[in-house]
């Protein structure tokens, strides 16, 4: 049954391509001492040097090379984007389904308190949280949820409020399932794919959100991320744009395969929509 | 229309109001003592302690600061910025202005060339064109726009030296009228450009998407059996009908403007709210980062209600369908 969904995946458009790129990025970042060659803090190289064959990346100020701690701040990047992307969806997917599933005054409040957060741009919301509690790694995988889960809890409260409306729903209602089988036998099963879409493009947003944090030199400074090298490099643009530039493509390709994969879950479950759009919250 | 618009405005009266509620409750939850943060790494007089204790109602019931701390927003009263030595609404007054001329300028070119892309690529009979226009955008879509920024500085200000690369104009400038607008103008163009970039991708996606849909409906199919030509049906019928939903949904998404101006605004040092927000998480300047909070908020509320009385406006169906609730 996978491996038919497997297959189903690489037939649409863009989603074998997009599933591709995840693996790969995931496994260069898992298996990252594999392909480095020193230690992503290991210093004592020749500093600013160009891309060469010796050092693929360049190496940056400080001596140390690109290609190695490129890959293990792949590792940051993608925890981020995979741990807030999740935190996310049992944040907003609880909002929306408790909103969804018992309306009344309870949605009411709910979804005020959706709206409130989604007021505020991501960036705004994480480098308000970050400002007050600090920046250690998980405390802004936290942030990152907390700006982002408002759309889960949209779409979630869209999913239930549709999907109690149909007829097998609507059945197993009049038969006197208990409530705890009707959420999560019923309706939470016909949400799954909208919610992998989601949660998909939720982690690519997440990856781009934590890029902005670390730019602005406001992420934990101990784990070297995607975000943070551009933070070293944008001193160094000029004599040294390889400790920009490959960072910069580094959180391209991460962005454009979870926006690829999404498209193609999309796709598959329901060829006609046309490509989801998730909207840009980092800047 | 009336009832529409003040049920409209009391909502986000009242959204407002939860965010400022919203942000006070937070700023209690921080640990330490206030005027220790307020005064700095110092020890704090007694006397000081006091007065700083009366002027803030630090020492009051939490309602009554509540109710001091808006009393005190409703009179244009934002705190003091311990950083800058300033009011906080004098800051934001002068730096909003700037963000506002840098967010609209690329909101309007982004979203005029990125409905035209959009336009493009779905009435294109040319299936490779679609693609070509799709994959630009979806490559656009995927990078950072703060390192768009940077890669344009790389190839514009350093590599051919044609515009310079950070800040609103030269530090010391003798030209005036015509030529200190475009001196200014040439300090504009990168960061213009690539919040272009950023809303152009957005406003492209959604436009190839809406008039995919428009294409598919009844009243397409009617005026092309009427005789219509491409032309008249494209000007007269997809477009109007495509465009609606996009306006709204540009609308929204202004605050993510907002949001941009911080990481954008600091790629190119630019003095406006953006940077600000920066400058103030980095020096811990509360008064200023909760100014900023309110200011975007505020912004933020106000843009949503002027696109949902412009659609009901341009939008019959959408006042009297709310009406009828």
């Amino acid at each position: 049954m996978s491996l038919d969904l497997v297959r189903r995946l690489f037939a649409t458009r863009f989603g074998g391509t997009g599933a591709v790129i995840l693996v790969a990025i995931s496994l260069l970042s898992i298996f990252a001492p594999l392909f480095a060659t020193t230690g992503p803090l290991d210093v004592g190289l020749p500093s600013l040097q160009p891309p060469s064959w010796a050092y693929p990346l360049g190496t940056d100020s400080i001596g140390r090379d690109v290609r190695s701690i490129l890959l293990y701040a792949g590792r940051s990047s993608l925890t981020i984007g995979f741990s807030a992307a999740a935190m996310a969806f049992l944040i907003g997917g609880t909002m929306g389904a408790l909103a969804g599933y018992f309306r009344g005054p309870l949605a009411a409040v709910l979804l005020r308190i959706t709206d409130l957060f989604h007021t505020l741009p991501a960036i705004i919301i994480v480098l308000f949280t970050v400002a007050l509690m600090g920046a250690s790694f998980w405390l802004q995988v936290a942030a990152v949820a907390l700006a982002i889960w408002p759309i889960e809890a949209r779409l979630m409260y869209g999913q239930f409020i549709t999907l109690s409306e149909r007829e097998f729903v609507l059945a197993a209602r009049a038969a006197g399932l208990p409530t705890f089988h009707m959420i999560f036998r019923e309706i939470l099963p016909n949400a799954v794919p909208v919610v992998i879409v989601q949660v998909a493009l939720d982690a690519s947003t997440a990856i781009l959100i934590e890029a902005g944090l670390g730019f602005l030199g406001l992420a934990d400074p101990t784990r070297p991320s995607w975000g943070e090298m551009l933070n070293r490099g944008q001193e160094y643009l000029d004599p040294a744009w390889w400790m920009s530039v490959f960072p910069g493509m580094a959180i391209a390709i991460a962005v454009l395969g979870f926006n690829l994969f999404a498209d193609g879950v999309t796709e598959m479950f329901n060829p006609r929509a046309s490509a989801n759009v998730a909207p840009k919250l980092e800047g | 229309m009336l009832r529409y618009t003040m049920g409209h405005l009391a909502q986000a009266l009242l959204l407002v109001l939860g965010v400022v509620i919203a942000i006070f409750c937070l700023l209690q939850l921080i640990p330490g003592d206030p005027v220790q943060a307020m005064v700095g790494d110092m020890p704090v007089p007694p006397a000081l302690r006091a007065s700083l204790e009366q002027r803030f109602h630090l020492n009051e019931p939490f309602f009554e600061r509540l109710l001091s701390y808006l009393s005190g927003i409703l009179h244009g009263d934002l705190g003091y910025s311990i950083n800058y030595r300033r009011p906080v609404f004098d800051i934001l007054a002068e730096r909003l202005p700037r963000t506002l001329l840098l967010a609209g300028t690329g909101y309007a070119f982004g979203i005029a060339i990125g409905v035209s892309i959009g336009i493009h690529s779905a009435i294109t009979p040319h299936r490779g064109v679609d693609r070509a226009w799709s994959a630009l955008v979806l490559i656009g879509y995927a990078m950072p726009t703060f390192w768009v920024g940077q890669l344009l500085v790389l190839l514009f200000s350093i590599h051919f030296g044609w515009l310079p690369t950070q800040g609103m104009g030269p530090m010391i400038s003798r030209a005036s009228g015509i030529d200190w607008l475009l001196e200014r103008a040439t300090y504009m163009v990168l960061p213009v450009a690539t919040y272009t970039i950023l809303e152009m991708t957005r406003a492209a996606r959604f436009m190839r998407a809406s008039v995919s849909e428009t294409l598919e409906q009844g009243y397409i199919v009617t005026a092309r059996q009427k005789g219509l030509s491409r032309r008249e049906i494209i000007s007269g019928h997809v477009i109007r009908n495509s465009i609606l939903p996009v306006i709204t949904v540009m609308g929204y998404s202004f605050g993510t403007a907002m949001g941009g101006a911080v990481l954008l605004e600091t790629v190119f040092s630019y003095p406006g709210m953006g940077s600000l927000m920066v400058e103030a998480v980095r020096a811990r300047d509360r008064q200023v980062i909760v100014g900023v909070v309110l200011v975007v908020a505020c912004s933020v509320v106000v843009m949503n209600i002027v696109v949902d009385l412009l659609y009901a406006w341009l939008d019959p169906r959408v006042r009297i369908g709310s009406a009828k609730h």
